[in-house]
């Protein structure tokens, strides 16, 4: 049996770890759902990670001299991450190939960055890095929009979402980029969907990943309370929403197909998930907008029929 | 020319309270500045906004050396050395603070012997966030007796045209509310006249000798140095575990908190730590039992600062 079919540590709750891995104190905002999601894959990851950082809210994570890091962090610009992540482990490579470090004293290489950066400026490299089968796990924490300078709409922006740039009744005009479909069209060592809400699922796939080689995306979902305009301890019911609507499938990819890790049957209408946070707030006020919600719906049906 | 510098915690609208005012002040035939002051921290992090008005160019820059007025919208920040409320206060700044407090008892805690005034505002949970920035605006505008009520109005419209109709009803509500309060203080602040080309003390900085590397770069030398960080100064609302309520599941609120503030004991019981509990309250809105209670931090702002 190889590595990769290891039965998993984690089936219920109580299997995670119960150390806190990463520090406190980072100034990140209350709430932050993709502070909790990392959060949970650095203590299922470990310690031995070196961690390539675009610029972005995690920016924040290690701000001079303070970083809430065990290990070694390397901030990039936002477009190329994932060609400092090649250079780490070029050095990692040579230095374990000269000998000059032990071979087991190896380190995983994680790239963590932003939906702006990950769909928009940073997908050129990150299609390289892909092409050149770099050794390296992908953290996107996707908080739908640049929320670090004020939600700006991103391409990963949902439909009819209202943003600092989208301000009119009908919000965000494109359609979400599907990080995680252009991912698996290149054909990853691995690629799944995840979210802080759904920490057994996380440690799961994070775990699965640790094992393998090649390039491996884990793409998050990061409710964000100002920026979506929710209460910051509405973070995790927020997140649940979006698995138990359909918004947000947990999906896995690995053998050459896409499956859904975890099934909530029957869907939860979108409007659910909709209506918690002000960024849709203009769907339901002053009179609601049934057209845009249908259409919400029927791609949430869609894409949810594709996958099993 | 006026100095003013609003204080509150981010969130509640203080930048947008700077902006009415010196919108208000404009309106009036002012020449004015307005600059928030927030660095990179966020929603419950201690905020300033400086405002400048005169009715010549305003020529300086940068923050004021002295302040005319400080309005506080947030008491507990008086208890917080990081927010630095009262530097650059001197026998002539007027104190305003927003409390149920009265202001003589105030002026005993603060030590000042006059100066100190206070306004009443309950803000309800989940009320739309500009409120105390707006009411501080108000109160501020009729201390200085040079801004009529027309103006104060004309600029409400101006500055929350973004919120909805409701919102910028409450919040221009509570402006008037505070502008009727303060009426037997109209006129009390006076201008300063302006300290231009007065000589600056020379930077300490200009001599501080280059520190070893394990002292100037601990980020890349020592891990988690963040909890160094307390980031529980942000917290509005304090959690706390009620030992009887809590079932020791030992992995809800721990996993939950983003922060990875609360840590289990041995015994399997939840203990939060309050040095970085940011106050998002994901854990009381996720504990199965609800043995997580809500408490204010208000009134707790006269409490000693723990030190290191």
């Amino acid at each position: 049996m190889s590595d990769a079919d290891e039965p998993t540590r984690y089936r219920r709750m109580q299997d995670l770890p119960s150390t806190h891995l990463l520090g406190s104190g980072t100034s990140l905002c209350a709430g932050c759902g993709g502070l909790g999601a990392f959060r949970e894959l650095y203590e299922v990851l470990g310690e031995r990670t070196v961690v390539v950082n675009a610029a972005g809210c995690m920016s924040l994570l290690a701000t001079h001299p303070f970083t809430p890091f065990r290990g070694s962090w390397l901030y990039s610009a936002m477009a190329s991450a994932p060609a400092g992540a090649q250079g780490v482990r070029d050095a990692l490579d040579i230095l374990i190939a000269k000998r000059r470090i032990p071979a087991d004293e190896d380190l995983d290489v994680v790239v963590l960055t932003g939906d702006g950066a990950a769909s928009g400026m940073g997908l050129s490299a990150t299609s390289a890095a892909i092409d050149r089968g770099l050794d390296f796990i992908y953290l996107c924490y996707d908080n739908e929009g640049y929320g670090n300078t004020g939600q700006q709409s991103s391409a990963s922006t949902p439909h009819g979402a209202r943003t600092a740039t989208d301000r009119g009744p009908r919000g965000y005009p494109g359609v979400k980029k599907d990080l995680f479909a252009l991912w698996v069209a290149n054909r990853p060592a691995y690629a799944a969907t995840i979210i802080a809400a759904e920490p057994v699922d996380l440690a799961r796939k994070v775990e699965k990943a640790k094992r393998m080689k090649g390039p491996r995306l884990l793409l998050a979902l990061a409710p964000c309370p100002p920026g979506w305009g929710f209460d910051p301890k509405d973070s995790i019911e927020i997140g649940r929403l979006a698995v138990r609507t359909g918004v947000w499938p947990l999906l896995e990819y690995a053998d050459g197909r896409v499956v859904r890790t975890k099934h909530y049957e029957p869907r939860l209408p979108v409007e659910r998930y909709l209506e918690r946070q002000r960024r849709f707030a203009h769907l339901f006020e002053p009179r609601r907008d049934e057209q845009t919600l249908a259409a919400i719906q029927t791609a949430v049906d869609e894409a949810c029929a594709r996958v099993t | 020319m006026y100095r003013i510098r609003l204080h509150g915690r981010g969130g509640q609208g203080i930048q947008t309270g700077a902006r009415i005012l010196a919108s208000a002040l404009f309106v009036e035939g002012f020449e004015t500045q307005d600059s928030p002051l927030y660095g990179a921290e966020r929603r419950g992090a201690p905020v300033s906004a400086t405002v400048r008005a005169a009715r010549a160019p305003i020529r300086e820059r940068g923050l004021p050396a002295r302040a005319d007025l400080i309005a506080v919208g947030d008491e507990s920040l008086l208890g917080v050395a990081a927010a630095g409320v009262l530097r650059d206060a001197d026998e002539r700044s007027w104190l305003l603070i927003r409390s149920g407090v009265a202001a003589e008892i105030w002026r005993s805690r603060l030590g000042r012997s006059e100066r100190v005034a206070t306004f009443a505002l309950e803000v309800e949970e989940g009320a739309e966030l500009p409120l105390v920035g707006a009411a501080c605006a108000g109160a501020a505008a009729r201390m200085l007796g040079v801004v009529s009520r027309a103006s104060l109005e004309s600029a409400l419209e101006r500055e929350l045209a973004a919120l909805s109709a409701q919102a910028r009803a409450a919040s221009a509500a509570r402006a008037f509310a505070a502008w009727d309060e303060l009426a037997a203080l109209a006129g009390c602040v006076t201008e300063e006249p302006a300290p231009i080309g007065a000589p600056l003390p020379r930077p300490d900085w200009v001599d501080v000798p280059l520190d070893p590397a394990d002292v100037a770069a601990p980020d890349i030398r020592v891990p988690l140095t963040s909890v160094q960080v307390r980031t529980g100064l942000w917290r509005t609302l304090r959690p706390v575990i009620d030992d009887a309520l809590c079932r020791r599941c030992s992995w809800l609120c721990s996993s939950f908190c983003p922060d990875g503030a609360i840590s289990i004991d041995p015994d399997g019981r939840p203990c939060i730590d309050y040095d970085h509990c940011k106050g998002c309250l994901v854990c009381a809105a996720v504990c199965p039992p609800h043995a997580i209670r809500v408490e204010r931090e208000a009134g707790r702002a006269t409490e000693p600062e723990k030190v290191g």
